[in-house]
């Protein structure tokens, strides 16, 4: 291991010294990508900038066109329009096996006539790497997923995780250009999930590889991403950071599809530069204005609008506790309580409406039909117009 | 208690399992399910009956001695089989029959496996007209088939008149009753046999293995000889071992299309039996035909069985 995190090390210093790792060199550019599959439009104008060494996540519903644009990438698919280029090239057209690339797949896809050294020597061999070389580079690379020592077994048999393992490692011996990671946990039990989701990050970092990688759990892209792009309906609806993407959505699909949301309706009862005023039923609340999601100039009193809020930034109070905290609070009912360990879920009744809090302040005078207090600061909600 | 030991030790499963490749489950016993084989009593009986005991009763022949004239002695030997090895005629019969298997296996193989392989490239409809158009000379009786061949490949037929016409060749090249007649006409029986079997084995190639190939930089030529060919192996095995025990045994085919000239084992039985008369005879060379049959295709199974690829048949 010594040896081979020292090797990592020169690797990553001859990087730096050839490339700059860090510097926003783009390594995949990705020009208004059209694609369309007879009358279904997958992709409808993407346009996407990889930056050099970083993990970045396509995370969206089935269908939202992420796994479309990894294959463009790849180059398993040709855009209708636009342009892929990477690391500098246009390879629109180039064929996948001239690009250079390590890929790993939700079916794992080892070949199955091969033992795990000769699926790990495939693409040495077609690199003409000689036979010493290849040996040296594929115990290094077994060791960097823990595999070494299985290199004579066949993929039938081994578990699932460790095939995952050997598709890694094999994606990685070759030293690609670009690391492409499809789905490559959801055939996985959810404990070996968090356990190579860790690894995959570590390995990530430790080798300084530019990965891409297509999930639909949002726990996945969240954790693991050093950004995520959120896509819905052939579209890039927001590119951040997982904490921006979470805590400020740009769009209502992003704040739908990212957590758990509450949503309220009501109409617009008064706007000025730093707040807007909203009506729900009898109550006013406040949002602030850089909370508008889309034009914030366009409201007008009156307008009706949604106002969304995540679960846990609502606090909730027995109506007696006077708050001095500059919150909004609401009286609101029980309506059910459930336990979940390191917090309590409640689902209150306000202005007829059921909204979901989760807290671990929790007062055990409180039970279904208890009258108690919502509050919720104006920087958390986000507001849209309807 | 018991709930909380079972808990324990799933866990140690869980922990052990990244290291330890999966333990197969214990084999249980199997239990004989009755109704299914109540329900197979028909076609065993049948089977028994008009399969077993005539193979049984062709293999009690084989052993009755007979004198020069044919007529049976009350005497039990393996003269009928020693007299095989005494007559060079029908020890090149049955290397005819090999031989001629063979190319027929060989020719099946290469004009059906691009065939099989677009077929596994098509969509659902494509594939479904591809299976009809191949399935469908099974419809025509091999005899009317057979007399079609003729006409194309007589002397004068349809085929020589072509190529004389265009002036390739000036004689007419000797189509029928010929070895070449025997195994264009066998290879042609038998294709749809080879192609399904090799359609079955590409069908269930995993997709994306293609797809790990390119991306490891393999072209397509590459991908075909290094994935999908040998992957397709057991479906190659099986068309060929299908094709090889019907071409070993084919009868009408060679009758029609080679007659004397290529004496093939089923048409020398045949004679032996139904001509000369020489039952015993004719059933120890059944026999021999059978063994011949059974021994090559073993061979041909274990060998693939324990080579280089024997993991593609797992």
């Amino acid at each position: 291991m010594e040896v081979l995190k020292k090797d990592v090390e020169i690797n990553r210093q001859h990087l730096e010294a050839v490339q700059g790792v860090g510097s926003n060199k783009n390594d995949v550019e990705i020009k208004g990508a059209f694609k369309q599959f007879g009358a279904n439009v997958v992709l409808n104008g993407i346009d996407l900038e990889v930056k050099q060494g970083e993990l970045l996540t396509l995370l969206g519903p089935s269908g939202c066109g992420k796994s479309t644009t990894l294959n463009l990438i790849a180059g398993f698919l040709d855009p209708d329009r636009g342009e892929v280029h990477i690391k500098g090239n246009n390879v629109t057209k180039v064929p996948p096996y001239k690009r250079d690339l390590g890929m790993v797949f939700q079916t794992y896809s080892l070949f199955p006539h091969m033992t795990v050294y000769e699926n790990l020597s495939f693409g040495l061999k077609l690199r003409k790497v000689g036979k010493a070389e290849q040996k040296k580079k594929i115990s290094k690379a077994l060791e960097l997923v823990k595999m070494s020592g299985l290199e004579n077994r066949y993929p039938r048999e081994l578990s699932g995780g460790q095939r995952q393992r050997v598709a890694i490692s094999r994606a990685l011996v070759v030293e690609p250009e670009l690391l492409l990671l499809d789905e490559p946990l959801s055939n996985l039990d959810a404990k070996l999930r968090h356990e190579l989701r860790a690894e995959i990050k570590r390995l990530q970092k430790e080798i300084g590889v530019t990965t891409i990688f297509v999930t639909h759990d949002q726990e996945e892209a969240l954790s693991m991403s050093d950004r995520v792009v959120v896509m819905n309906a052939g579209k890039i609806e927001q590119i951040s950071t997982p904490t921006e993407i979470y805590n400020h959505p740009k769009t209502e699909f992003v704040f739908q599809f990212i957590g758990k949301s509450n949503c309220f309706e009501g109409n617009v009862s008064a706007v000025d530069k730093r707040k807007v005023a909203v009506k729900i039923g009898s109550d006013i609340t406040h949002v602030d204005t850089n909370n508008v999601m889309g034009n914030e100039g366009d409201l007008k009193t009156g307008d009706e609008v949604k106002l969304y809020i995540r679960p846990e930034k609502l606090q909730i109070v027995s109506l007696d506790e006077k708050s001095s905290s500059p919150l909004d609070f609401h009286r609101a009912k029980i309506s059910q309580m459930n336990y979940l360990g390191t917090s309590w879920e409640i689902n209150v009744l306000l202005q007829g409406k059921s909204i979901q809090v989760l807290t671990s302040a929790f007062d055990s005078s409180w039970q279904n039909g208890s009258e108690v207090l919502i509050g919720w600061s104006p920087s958390e909600v986000m507001l849209v117009k309807k | 208690m018991e709930p909380i030991r079972s808990y324990a030790s799933q866990e140690i499963e869980q922990q052990t399992s990244p290291i330890e490749p999966q333990k197969k489950p214990k084999s249980k016993k199997r239990k004989v399910w009755v109704p299914g084989l109540l329900l197979l009593t028909p076609i065993l009986l049948f089977i028994f009956g008009f399969f077993v005991i005539p193979m049984l009763y062709i293999l009690y022949l084989s052993f009755i001695s007979t004198d020069n004239l044919g007529g049976a002695e009350a005497v039990y030997s393996i003269k009928n089989y020693t007299q095989l090895f005494s007559d060079s005629y029908y020890l090149s019969s049955l290397w005819l029959t090999v031989k001629i298997s063979l190319y027929s296996v060989l020719v099946a193989l290469f004009l059906g496996y691009p065939v099989a392989l677009t077929m596994a490239k098509s969509s659902a409809r494509i594939r479904g007209y591809i299976t009809l158009l191949i399935v469908s000379p099974l419809l025509v009786s091999i005899v009317v088939r057979n007399f079609g061949w003729y006409l194309l490949l007589l002397p004068n037929g349809t085929i020589n008149q072509t190529l004389m016409a265009l002036g390739i060749i000036d004689a007419p090249l000797k189509l029928l009753f010929s070895e070449i007649g025997v195994v264009i006409g066998l290879s042609n029986a038998y294709l749809p046999f080879m192609i399904l079997s090799i359609v079955a084995s590409l069908y269930n190639i995993d997709p994306s293995l293609d797809k790990a190939g390119a991306i490891l930089g393999a072209s397509p030529f590459r991908r075909f000889f290094s994935i999908t060919l040998p992957l397709s192996i057991p479906g190659i095995v099986s068309g060929c071992i299908l094709v090889f025990s019907l071409s070993m045994s084919a009868y009408v085919t060679p009758a029609l299309m080679g007659g004397a000239n290529v004496p093939v084992m089923p048409v020398v039985i045949y004679d032996q039996i139904n001509n000369l008369l020489h039952w015993t005879f004719g059933s120890a060379l059944s026999y021999i035909l059978l063994a011949t049959t059974v021994i090559s295709v073993t061979v041909f199974t274990r060998a693939f069985e324990k080579g280089k690829f024997k993991e593609v048949f797992r």
